[in-house]
């Protein structure tokens, strides 16, 4: 394994309901604490991209591109927004990643960001249901919960997975938030509230969803041999990839195997040349307590059916080989759309370092899983320790 | 509209869900359920369904649909 590009620099505000707080304020704190940490001087970067999802229809700000790179003091860069719904800012990373490595750029700035609390709950759900084809599923009425609900159903129909089992996602992703001082959610639940809250989209609770969250992320990555002369905390990408997958829940040959999960994580693997059992810790997209479940099966961390009881049998979680989420996950870090996929890598990052609140002992390879849509733009990045 | 555009769809419940917080569009309908149906060929439709309890997947389903419509199903027979 031989990471050419790194992950040089990370920067995060808190995860949560930051009021006051616009798109471009959050953006702008969370990179430059990413270029201050990667320590490479603001002039070598060419390229800033700014993943967002929703940012035009929640707050009316588009053109965030080039906003963030002027409020940062960059000028005559390329500076533009990449849109791939929750995947939005890890999708700008593989087009930075793939930027770096074909030696057209030797350092790029990629923030996410999102501003989703503060709207009304069906002004939420509408926004989010951009990311439904709007010309079949959306007419109809599917949203993600009813996305996932589906899914939830039928995983329940076919591998006897019960309710207590993806309940235990949630209790235990928010016993990992209760540790994470970025997360939203910094409070244990307990299995009977998750099970007994209100229903949103059967069998789908409202514990079993993430929250609607503000918030930014950002990463310096770089060449590594820039990396290496400005000294920089660096963390290696040791395989980046961005595919599409079913763009409707008809398209599904199950709707419980997320066919750009499977693809995106076999190929990771292929290019990295490890496999899942040599992962220590892994941010997967866990948008719905269920989704972690079918998530940690279409990694390959566990055969299909087996998600809900690994994760009723091991509630912390630390007796497993890979630790899932340990950041809280987005069920309890939570999920500025536009900007997980940054937060995932952040997260990894600091495992990969040492420095994590909630710190996997030993970790030397991580990875994050990022979806947007019906798992319809997918990636997983696959990061290794370098010290 | 001529009965002539009207087909009837008829396959198995593949999964479903009740929708309790719709999208704006949808307000006004909440909660109802949708279901995932598997029709004979192994073509899957998005539809909705004509009660307010989900039914069993597996059960079978039969709807008249016009072109561009959203079917609304009806219990044909429960497994």
């Amino acid at each position: 394994m031989s990471s050419k590009v790194h992950v040089a620099g990370v920067g995060s505000t808190k995860f949560g309901v930051l009021p006051g707080r616009n798109l471009q304020s959050l953006a702008v704190e969370a990179a430059r604490a990413a270029l201050a940490d990667s320590k490479i001087p603001p002039d070598k970067i060419r390229c800033v991209f700014v993943g967002n999802f929703v940012g035009g229809i929640m707050t009316g700000q588009e053109l965030l591109g080039p906003i963030v790179a002027a409020d940062l003091g960059l000028k005559n860069v390329a500076a533009i927004k990449i849109e791939a719904a929750c995947a939005s800012s890890s999708a700008a990373v593989n087009i930075a990643h793939r930027l770096i490595s074909a030696g057209a750029e030797e350092a790029v700035l990629v923030v996410g960001v999102e501003r989703l609390t503060g709207a009304p709950r069906d002004a939420l759900t509408t926004a989010m249901t951009a990311a439904i084809d709007q010309g079949t599923e959306g007419g109809a009425g599917l949203t993600f919960p009813g996305f996932w609900g589906m899914v939830m159903a039928r995983h329940m129909h076919l591998y006897g997975t019960t309710r207590e089992q993806v309940a235990a996602v949630t209790v235990k992703n928010r016993r990992f938030g209760a540790g994470n001082p970025l997360a939203q959610f910094q409070k244990p639940v307990e299995l009977e509230a998750v099970m007994n809250s209100p229903a949103v989209c059967d069998p789908i609770r409202r514990f079993d969803c993430c929250p609607a969250t503000d918030g930014a992320a950002a990463l310096v990555l770089t060449g590594e041999a820039l990396a290496r002369q400005f000294g920089s905390p660096s963390v290696g990408i040791a395989a980046s990839v961005l595919v599409n997958g079913p763009v409707r829940i008809t398209d599904y040959a199950d709707i419980t195997t997320h066919d750009g999960t499977v693809q995106a994580a076999q190929r990771a693997y292929a290019i990295s040349g490890v496999s899942p059992e040599d992962i220590d810790v892994a941010e997967l997209h866990d948008c719905f307590s269920v989704a972690e479940i079918v998530d940690s099966e279409d990694l390959g961390f566990f055969a299909k059916g087996e998600g809900g009881p690994a994760v009723a049998q091991a509630p912390s979680a630390r007796n497993t080989k890979v630790t899932i989420n340990p950041s809280g996950g987005l069920l309890s870090k939570g999920h500025p759309t536009g900007a997980t996929g940054c937060g995932q890598i952040y997260e990894v990052v600091m495992q990969m370092r040492g420095r994590h609140p909630n710190q996997v002992a030993n970790a030397r390879l991580g990875l994050t899983h990022n979806g947007g849509g019906t798992a319809a733009a997918v990636t997983v990045h696959i990061l290794e320790a370098l010290s | 509209m001529s009965a002539s555009l009207q087909e009837t769809l008829k396959g198995t419940v593949h999964s479903h869900t009740i929708i309790r917080v719709p999208d704006k569009a949808h307000a006004a309908m909440a909660p109802f359920v949708l279901l995932l149906v598997e029709l004979a060929g192994g073509k899957r439709v998005l539809g909705h369904f004509a009660g307010s309890d989900a039914p069993v997947i597996g059960a079978r389903v039969t709807a008249t649909v016009s072109q561009q419509e959203t079917p609304i199903f009806a219990i044909e027979e429960t497994p």
